[in-house]
C-alpha cells in the first residue's frame, strides 16, 4: 500500500503539469528556493555568534570568562574579535565543513563531557590541541582575517615581538606557533613542538 | 717606649696609606654610570625560560639572541609585568616594586676590578625572612663553560627546583649544570663579611679566589656598594649579573638583572674605566 502511494508521488512528479503554467512553476520554484536557502544561512548565521556559542555554561563559564580579560575582547580602538571570528572559517564552503565538524561538540554536549568545571580542565589540552592543529593546518587563517606580516610595522612593536616576527617571517611560521594561549588560559602539561 | 709605640703607629699608617695608594679606589664621580634595571621574576627559572610553551624568545634564545637583546629598551624593560605578578609565576605574592634601576660603576687598575652599585631599595617585599639583613647586593660572573653564559647572565644557576621555588628542597641552592660562576655579596648587617664565594655543583658562600672586599653605606633610602676584586683580566668582556634582596627578603625573593657584559679594556655593556 504504501509502496503504491510512493509509486503514485512519483508518477506524479514525472508527469508534466496541465494546471501549472510553466512561469508560475519557475517562480513558485524560485520562491520556494529563496526562502529556504534564506532560512537555511539565517539558521546558520545564527549559530555564528557570540551570543549562541555562549548560551552554553560550557562555554560561558570558562573559555569566554578567560577570553573577556584579553585584547582580542576589550582593547583601545574597540575592535572585538568574538568567538566565530577566531574559530569559524569565513568563507562558506570550509565554514560548512567546520560546522559539520561542530556537530561531535553537540554530542559532547549531550554526553556532559566538559559539563563542569573539572571535566572541563581536564580537556582542556586536548581541546586546545584539536584548535591550534586546525589553525596550523589553515596557516593561521583565522588570524590572518585581520593579520598580516605585510601590514605590520616592527618598529611600532615592543623589542620583544619586532625581533620574533623577523624570525618568524624568515622561517615562514604562521601565527599560531607562538601566539597560543593568548585569548584562553593555557593548557597545562603542552607538549613542546616537534619540530624545534 | 713611648717613642717606639708612637714608630710603630707611624709605621702602621704609612703602610696603611701605601697599601691604600697601591690599590687607589676611583673617583667615582669621574666614572659613567650605566642604569641596569632589577626586577622580581616571579617563578620563571631556566627550565622556562627555554621552553617554548612557556617563553616563545627561546626561539631567538636559540640563534644566540641574548636576554637583553629583546628585553631591553629605551632605558627600561619590556616584560608584561602583570604577567609576572601574576598567580601563575608569583603563587605567593608580588613585592609593591616589580623593577628598579641601578646604576652600575665600574673601573680597573693592574690588580684589581672595583665595582660600584647605586639603588633605592623599596620597600613592600613579599617575603622578609631574612632578619639581620634589610639588604644585600650580589654579582655573579659567569665563566666561560656556563651554557648560553654572555646570553642570560645569572639564569644558568636558577632552577624550578631550589630552594624557596614552589615545592623544591629547602636545603637545594642554586647551581649550574656545566661550568661555574665567580658570585660576591655584600650584606647590610653591622659587622658582616663580604662574600667571595662561588657556583657550580652547589652554591658556596666561601672559598672563592677573588679577593672580594666589599663595602656599602646608606642614605635615607639609597644605597650604595662597592666591591673590589682581583682583576680578571684586561681585554675580557666577562659576562654578569646582579641581583638585589630588598626589604629583608631572602631566596628567590630578589629582584634580579638580565645578563650583561662588563669590558675590562674591551667593549661591553658596561665598560670599566681605566684608572
Amino acid at each position: 500500500m504504501a509502496k503504491d502511494g510512493l509509486s503514485a508521488l512519483w508518477g506524479a512528479l514525472k508527469r508534466p503539469s496541465t494546471k501549472y503554467s510553466l512561469l508560475t512553476l519557475l517562480l513558485g520554484g524560485f520562491a520556494a528556493g529563496v526562502f529556504f536557502w534564506g532560512s537555511f544561512n539565517t539558521a546558520l548565521e545564527a549559530t555564528n555568534t557570540m551570543d549562541f556559542c555562549i548560551s552554553c555554561h560550557e562555554m560561558h563559564d570558562n573559555v569566554y570568562q578567560e577570553y573577556k580579560k584579553t585584547i582580542h575582547y576589550s582593547n583601545r580602538t574597540g575592535v572585538r574579535a568574538t568567538c566565530p571570528d577566531c574559530h569559524v572559517p569565513k568563507d562558506w564552503t570550509h565554514k560548512m565543513m567546520r560546522k559539520v565538524q561542530a556537530s561531535a561538540e553537540v554530542w559532547g554536549k549531550i554526553t556532559g563531557s566538559i559539563s563542569t568545571p573539572e571535566k572541563f580542565e581536564a580537556k582542556r589540552l586536548e581541546l586546545a590541541e584539536h584548535e591550534w592543529a586546525r589553525m596550523k593546518a589553515t596557516d593561521s587563517r583565522e588570524c590572518r582575517n585581520c593579520h598580516s606580516f605585510e601590514g605590520m610595522d616592527t618598529d611600532k612593536q615592543k623589542l620583544r615581538g619586532a625581533k620574533m616576527h623577523k624570525i618568524a617571517q624568515d622561517e615562514k611560521k604562521t601565527c599560531i606557533d607562538c601566539h597560543k594561549g593568548i585569548a584562553h588560559k593555557k593548557p597545562k602539561g603542552m607538549k613542546e613542538d616537534d619540530d624545534e | 717606649m713611648k717613642k717606639t709605640l708612637i714608630s710603630v703607629a707611624l709605621t702602621g699608617l704609612v703602610l696603611g696609606l701605601a697599601a691604600q695608594a697601591a690599590n687607589a679606589a676611583p673617583d667615582w664621580s669621574k666614572v659613567a654610570k650605566r642604569d641596569i634595571n632589577v626586577f622580581h621574576t616571579g617563578v620563571a627559572p631556566i627550565e622556562w625560560i627555554t621552553k617554548k610553551s612557556d617563553h616563545s624568545g627561546t626561539v631567538g634564545m636559540r640563534k644566540g639572541e641574548t636576554c637583553i637583546g629583546c628585553h631591553e629598551e629605551k632605558g627600561t624593560l619590556n616584560f608584561d609585568f602583570k604577567r609576572l605578578a601574576g598567580k601563575d609565576l608569583e603563587p605567593k605574592a608580588p613585592p609593591k616594586t616589580m623593577m628598579y634601576p641601578v646604576a652600575v660603576q665600574a673601573a680597573y687598575d693592574k690588580d684589581n676590578l672595583y665595582l660600584r652599585l647605586s639603588f633605592k631599595a623599596p620597600a613592600g617585599g613579599a617575603d622578609a625572612s631574612d632578619k639581620d639583613n634589610e639588604v644585600k647586593a650580589a654579582v655573579m660572573f659567569a665563566d666561560a663553560k656556563v651554557p648560553q653564559g654572555a646570553q642570560v647572565g645569572c639564569w644558568a644557576t636558577c632552577h624550578a627546583d631550589a630552594r624557596t621555588m614552589p615545592g623544591a628542597d629547602d636545603k637545594k641552592t642554586k647551581y649550574t649544570k656545566e661550568g661555574a660562576y665567580e658570585l660576591m655579596q655584600w650584606k647590610s648587617a653591622k659587622g658582616a663579611k663580604a662574600v667571595d664565594g662561588s657556583v657550580s655543583d652547589t652554591r658556596k658562600m666561601e672559598g672563592g679566589t677573588a679577593g672580594v672586599k666589599a663595602e656599602g653605606a646608606k642614605s635615607g633610602d639609597a644605597y650604595t656598594v662597592t666591591f673590589t676584586r682581583k682583576n680578571p683580566g684586561e681585554g675580557k668582556a666577562v659576562p654578569f649579573g646582579i641581583a638585589i634582596h630588598a626589604d629583608h627578603a631572602t631566596g628567590r625573593f630578589h629582584h634580579v638583572s638580565l645578563g650583561y657584559t662588563l669590558g675590562i679594556g674591551a667593549e661591553g655593556d658596561v665598560k670599566a674605566a681605566k684608572q
